[in-house]
């Protein structure tokens, strides 16, 4: 066969975006208010002075990325939300990061008020800001007919997204982060590398996708990378500059993944 | 309890789209989005030249990605094996639409997931679903996969070739294409068994 | 392992532990999340009526809840449908929904000209008062004569026929005649003594072997028709395909035939030579029911496929083998007439050569060829006799008998004389208007005919309307020509009204009942009501004493023991028919209705009007330099002009695109989805329209599928989408013979650097249904 297929249509495709900005807006405040969260269960765990300011941060950065979801919801007047709680779904990442959230919620305010052994709430928030780390990974892994989203993003994910709350966290003095985040930075440089060649070796739709990828947005997505690898090396003497490095470059990448990774190749 | 399938004839079809537009109004699809259209192919050069219209809609996966993906169970699979959205428990999040490798669900602005049901509503009566009823080519054929005397086994028993979309993706189709031309399709075969 | 897989197994054993299975959730009872009820869930009822999304006729069953139509579908019983409905009958209900329909009558706004589009509201005794009054000034002046109508579609029968010809004029145009099937009927006449009909009769259940010629089965959605020839070719039959543009129905062929347009006469005659020559033909059948081998057999000497490859641009070799295979096929194997046959000016005599192989293969009236379609019996509702019988023909009307003079009282018709044929040109009718010659034409009555999207040379049109004394139409929607009207009647859709009885020649002849789903939307009216209101403003009460359409119905149908009440029921009445030559020896009829009693493969009629007895080729006239043959054709889920406003349709199929050889866009320096304009011989342009490059042409045509390219600013959805074929044709060659208009004889360029169009989201505009 010498010529190329012409494809056409009859009748509307469903190849319009499914998820919006505010979806990747979630993408990166689920990953704040995870990671904040996980900041207050350390506290909890390590800290003796704490405070109420930061659980309650916490709690209010859940709560704005529950309005963000919410406002954008087609289901927001429906109450249909509720049945995340009604139902026992362990295979979806959605179920696991409700929870996830629900619980750093309630945690986060018991430590906020400084109600109960600070202690075992510190434990489980431990847990539930895992699980909203690491459900956004596990919602774009799951989709295996879009190659953009491989299972290396199980670990990009959640790295990234620790690593932006963590970033942010810096300009706020929390100058024992800096080692933290010098090795999130590096490891998120790592995996999104680890991700390209993943991608360039892996089979036709993963080539498919990278070419995809780079046409759409590959070079700022190297940025955001290369973001990241350099911010260490700024972390001593600058240290501010360097959080807003990782910030940025996680953001970005995170963002052009669940933008452009949405990308599936044309059925044969 | 039925294993219901649907079986398109290829050299049959000729993408004239009276399933689509059956589709759209038997089951109230808004505007813009689809629960079936056709997909039109030419390839060769002249005068050496092939077709392939092709309609397609949710392939009704015996092991379909949408259904576990979903937080709140809405997506699931009746005892008919038909993979259906409960519009009362969905949240409308998408992850089943980012799940489906054939894009075959669609947000429906009123607040859930639409996506093909096998016109459910019609097998409850009796009648086959909407598409397979009005297509003017016969090309369509439907019934139980248990049943070696449904429309749709014996159709596929006299097939000559029989292909599903996207195989590597495990998913199993229960919508499978007959007699695809030879210049299209991989020759992939393979159906839920 | 697949990673959905692991992602799974992983999930299922955290479930396992926490001893729950997956699941649906808990309901609640809440009356937030309630899904919406949909249209079946409550109480559906079913009317059963036919379909008028296209002129096939299938009978359909209407479901409706809440007062609404909702799904239309394809009604069992019905000889037509059989239970199945094509893309157009399944979308026609959002028609009736369309916010854009004519709501009002409307009266053209005193001090502005047609074509300004300025109207007011008008109640419908004023609207029907000022017709009334101006159809009166126009008898009174020039003759009733003077007022011409123009009809398609069912209700032609009333503002075609029966009001016409009870206010007699002879001056009725349909353009299914001259504008699609007119030198298929009257060759068909002239050579089996009957027309083809509505309904080709072709035995497809029964056949082997097919060729189709320019006939575009798959794009052209008739439904029954496509349902027979899927089922041939399930059933294993052959299929070739003539045509030079690789259609769906070629892509399913055995063999394509990308033939040279307008050389398909060429391609016949060396058939007929190979049938001949090697005495391939059915001997008995030609010796008992044909005359004229002998003159037919000198006749096609010269034809050979030799002499005919590089004329038609193909293999002679494959030429020959398909007479060959046909004749092995015969009597299974047919040529099916196709419809649309106004190609090149000469096509009645194109259409005898198609006729005289089916003789050949002596499938005519025999199984797996022609079937003989008869009419149903039906009285007509006794009327007094109008003063001039209907003469219009139509897809189903009366085929073409030679124009003799009948004394009437009345003129002849305008197009009189100018061919051979007795129905009237649409597209002859119009000169009169401007000229005078040889009367005046000062009236005209459109309905449901696009004036600028069906008839050739539209400035001509538009000139003549501007010389018009009264111009009304009637119609759905505000078409393009509907607003240059002094007077616009909106008339309701299909599933709102009754018309006449429909009579279906076929193979099992049978009647189908047109009735109401629900009542007309907003202030619209019935076509019956406006004839029968119209005819009592003019003082034919006599011709439209039944006080309504149930009486005269239930009156019709009493005359075959039915009833309107029975009607409505069954929706569909089959009688029983005489498809085969043997079924008429039986009964010691004759079949053919020809001059000389048999098949004319020689046309004395023909010789002695100074015409061909026997078809010749005349090749076609070929374009300026740099312009390519403007083809043009169907896509599978729009009607002509009508169905560009329907939104649901318009999503299957939402423009037009010039289909181009890739070489010769390439040469242009033009890309798939470039916009361009077109430009033709004469100069007319119409566009912006986007290139569709593809190997499915040849090089020395373009393509356009008909129908788009509307130009009427209050039909939102259709308005500026894509181009218009007809806009292009501003010449045609008159086929001296049927008067059928060819059309393929204009030429077009293609411009670069046409703007994209701006134009509102379809899915914006669709949100609007009402």
């Amino acid at each position: 066969m010498t010529s190329t297929t012409v494809t056409t249509f009859y009748g509307a495709v469903n190849n319009g975006a499914f998820w919006h900005w505010p979806t990747l807006l979630h993408f990166c405040l689920v990953a704040l208010a995870g990671g904040v969260a996980l900041l207050v269960a350390y506290r909890a765990l390590t800290s003796e002075r704490f405070g109420w300011r930061l659980p309650a941060l916490s709690v209010a950065l859940i709560a704005l990325d529950m309005i963000v979801l919410w406002a954008e919801s087609l289901a927001r007047w429906r109450l249909t939300h509720v049945y995340l709680f009604l139902s026992i779904r362990p295979a979806s990442a959605i179920w696991w990061g409700a929870w996830g959230l629900a619980g750093s919620a309630v945690l986060g305010l018991l430590l906020a008020f400084g109600w109960g052994p600070r202690r075992l709430w510190g434990a489980l928030l431990v847990v539930t800001s895992t699980m909203a780390l690491l459900y956004p990974g596990l919602a774009l892994a799951a989709n295996s007919a879009r190659p953009l989203w491989t299972p290396l993003l199980l670990a990009f994910m959640p790295v990234t997204g620790l690593l932006l709350a963590w970033g942010l966290a810096l300009l706020f003095r929390q100058r024992d982060l800096r080692p933290a985040v010098g090795v999130l930075a590096l490891a998120s440089g790592l995996l999104g590398g680890l991700y390209l060649v993943g991608l360039a070796t892996g089979d036709l739709a993963a080539r498919e996708g990278l070419h995809h990828l780079w046409s759409e947005g590959g070079p700022w997505f190297v940025a955001a990378l290369a973001a990241m690898v350099l911010a260490p090396t700024l972390l001593r003497r600058y240290p501010a500059a360097a959080a807003l490095l990782v910030v940025a470059g996680a953001v970005l990448a995170r963002t052009l993944l669940v933008e452009i990774g949405a990308y599936m190749p044309p059925l044969l | 309890m039925a294993r219901y399938a649907m079986a398109i004839d290829l050299s049959a079809c000729v993408g004239c789209a009276a399933c689509a537009v059956a589709c759209k109004l038997e089951n109230e699809v808004p505007p813009g989005v689809s629960r079936l259209w056709i997909r039109l192919e030419e390839s060769g050069t002249f005068p050496d030249l092939s077709l392939q219209y092709r309609p397609e809609q949710c392939m009704q996966c015996a092991d379909p990605p949408c259904v576990p993906v979903c937080p709140t169970g809405a997506s699931h699979i009746n005892e008919d094996g038909i993979v259906l959205v409960d519009a009362e428990t969905c949240i409308a999040c998408g992850a089943c639409i980012a799940a489906c490798p054939y894009g075959a669900r669609y947000f429906d602005e009123r607040g859930f997931v639409g996506k093909c049901t096998f016109c459910e509503h019609r097998l409850a009566e009796g009648r086959v679903p909407a598409c397979v009823e009005t297509c003017p080519t016969l090309c369509r054929s439907f019934g139980d996969l248990d049943d070696p005397d449904s429309d749709v086994s014996r159709a596929i028993r006299a097939a000559q070739r029989v292909d599903v979309l996207k195989p590597e993706q495990g998913t199993h189709p229960k919508l499978v294409y007959l007699n695809a031309p030879a210049r299209f399709g991989l020759g992939r075969e393979g159906m839920a068994r | 392992m697949k990673r959905r897989e692991f992602l799974k197994l992983s999930a299922a054993s955290v479930g396992a532990l926490m001893l729950a299975p997956e699941g649906q959730a808990l309901k609640l009872p809440n009356p937030l999340a309630r899904a919406p009820r949909a249209w079946y869930e409550g109480e559906v009822s079913t009317v059963l009526t036919y379909c008028e999304n296209c002129f096939w006729k299938c009978g359909v069953r209407a479901s409706v809840a809440d007062g609404r139509v909702w799904k239309v579908d394809g009604y069992e019983a019905n000889p037509k449908s059989r239970g199945r409905l094509c893309p157009r009958g399944q979308g026609a209900v959002a028609q009736t929904y369309d916010p854009d329909r004519l709501k009002r009558p409307l009266i053209r706004v005193e001090g502005t000209a047609r074509g300004d589009g300025k109207y007011r509201e008008a109640s419908w005794d004023e609207a029907l008062s000022v017709i009334a009054s101006g159809m009166l000034a126009i008898k009174e002046r020039y003759g009733s004569e003077s007022m011409a109508f123009f009809a398609h579609g069912s209700g032609d029968t009333w503002f075609g026929d029966y009001l016409p010809a009870a206010w007699a004029t002879p001056n009725v145009g349909k353009p299914s005649v001259s504008l699609c099937t007119g030198p298929r009927e009257t060759a068909a006449q002239w050579t089996f003594g009957r027309g083809i009909g509505g309904h080709e009769p072709i035995d497809w259940e029964n056949t082997d072997y097919m060729v189709l010629i320019g006939h575009h089965i798959g794009e052209d959605t008739h439904n029954t028709q496509l349902q027979d020839f899927s089922l041939a070719l399930k059933r294993g039959a052959k299929l070739v395909v003539v045509d030079p543009r690789f259609s769906v129905a070629a892509s399913k062929a055995d063999r394509w035939m990308p033939i040279r347009p307008g050389t398909d006469t060429a391609l016949l005659l060396a058939w007929l030579h190979v049938l001949i020559t090697e005495e391939l033909y059915d001997k008995a059948y030609v010796e008992r029911y044909t005359i004229g081998i002998d003159k037919l057999t000198e006749h096609v000497q010269p034809y050979t496929p030799e002499w005919a490859a590089p004329i038609t641009d193909l293999d002679p070799d494959a030429i020959r083998a398909v007479a060959r295979e046909l004749a092995a096929h015969a009597p299974r194997a047919v040529l099916p007439p196709g419809r649309h046959t106004v190609w090149y000016g000469n096509d009645t005599q194109r259409m005898r050569a198609v006729y005289l192989i089916n003789a050949l293969l002596g499938n005519y009236g025999v199984e797996g060829g022609f079937y003989l379609a008869q009419p149903p019996y039906i009285e007509k509702y006794p009327h007094p006799a109008f003063p001039l019988e209907p003469a219009s023909g139509g897809c189903s009307g009366a085929s073409g008998a030679a124009a003799e003079t009948i004394e009437t009282g009345y003129r002849d018709a305008v197009d009189h004389g100018t061919f051979f044929a007795k129905t009237t040109a649409v597209q002859e009718l119009i000169p009169a208007m401007i000229t005078g010659e040889p009367y005046r034409i000062a009236g005209l009555v459109a309905y449901g005919v696009n004036l600028f999207h069906s008839i050739p040379d539209v400035e001509r049109t538009k000139e003549a309307l501007k010389k018009l004394d009264l111009y009304v139409a009637i119609d759905v929607l505000p078409m393009d020509h509907v607003m240059w009207a002094d007077v616009i009647l909106p008339e309701a859709t299909y599933l709102e009204r009754y018309d006449d009885l429909v009579e279906i020649a076929h193979k099992t002849p049978f009647i189908e009942l047109r009735q109401p789903a629900v009542a007309p939307m907003w202030d619209t009216k019935p076509g019956w009501w406006i004839a029968r209101e119209l005819g009592h403003k003019l003082g034919l009460q006599e011709y439209f004493d039944w006080p309504d359409i149930e009486t005269y119905l239930d009156k019709r149908l009493a005359s075959i023991g039915s009833s309107l009440e029975q009607a409505k029921k069954v929706g569909t009445l089959v009688q029983r028919g005489r498809p085969y030559l043997t079924d008429w020896e039986q009964r010691n009829l004759d079949p053919f209705g020809t001059p000389s009693g048999k098949i004319e493969l020689y046309s004395q009629t023909f010789a002695d009007a100074g015409f061909d007895p026997m078809p010749t080729f005349e090749p076609p006239e070929e374009g300026p330099v740099g312009s390519y043959r403007l083809l043009y054709g169907r896509t599978p889920v729009h009607t002509f002009a009508k169905t560009q406003n329907n939104w649901v349709l318009m999503e299957m199929h939402g423009d037009n695109a010039v289909w181009i050889h890739p070489a010769e866009a390439k040469a242009q320096g033009l890309a798939n989805g470039d916009y361009v304009w077109l430009e033709n011989q004469d100069g007319v342009r119409d566009g912006p329209v986007a290139v569709f490059a593809t190997e499915r042409l040849r090089r020395d045509c373009v393509y356009l599928v008909h129908g788009f390219g509307h130009r009427a600013p209050d039909m939102k959805v259709a308005n500026g989408r894509g181009a218009s074929d007809t806009a292009l044709m501003s010449r045609y060659r008159l086929d001296p013979i049927s008067g059928g208009a060819g059309l393929r004889v204009n030429f077009v360029k293609l411009v670069p650097g046409a703007p994209r169009p701006r134009l509102p989201r379809l899915t914006r505009l669709a949100e609007r249904s009402v």
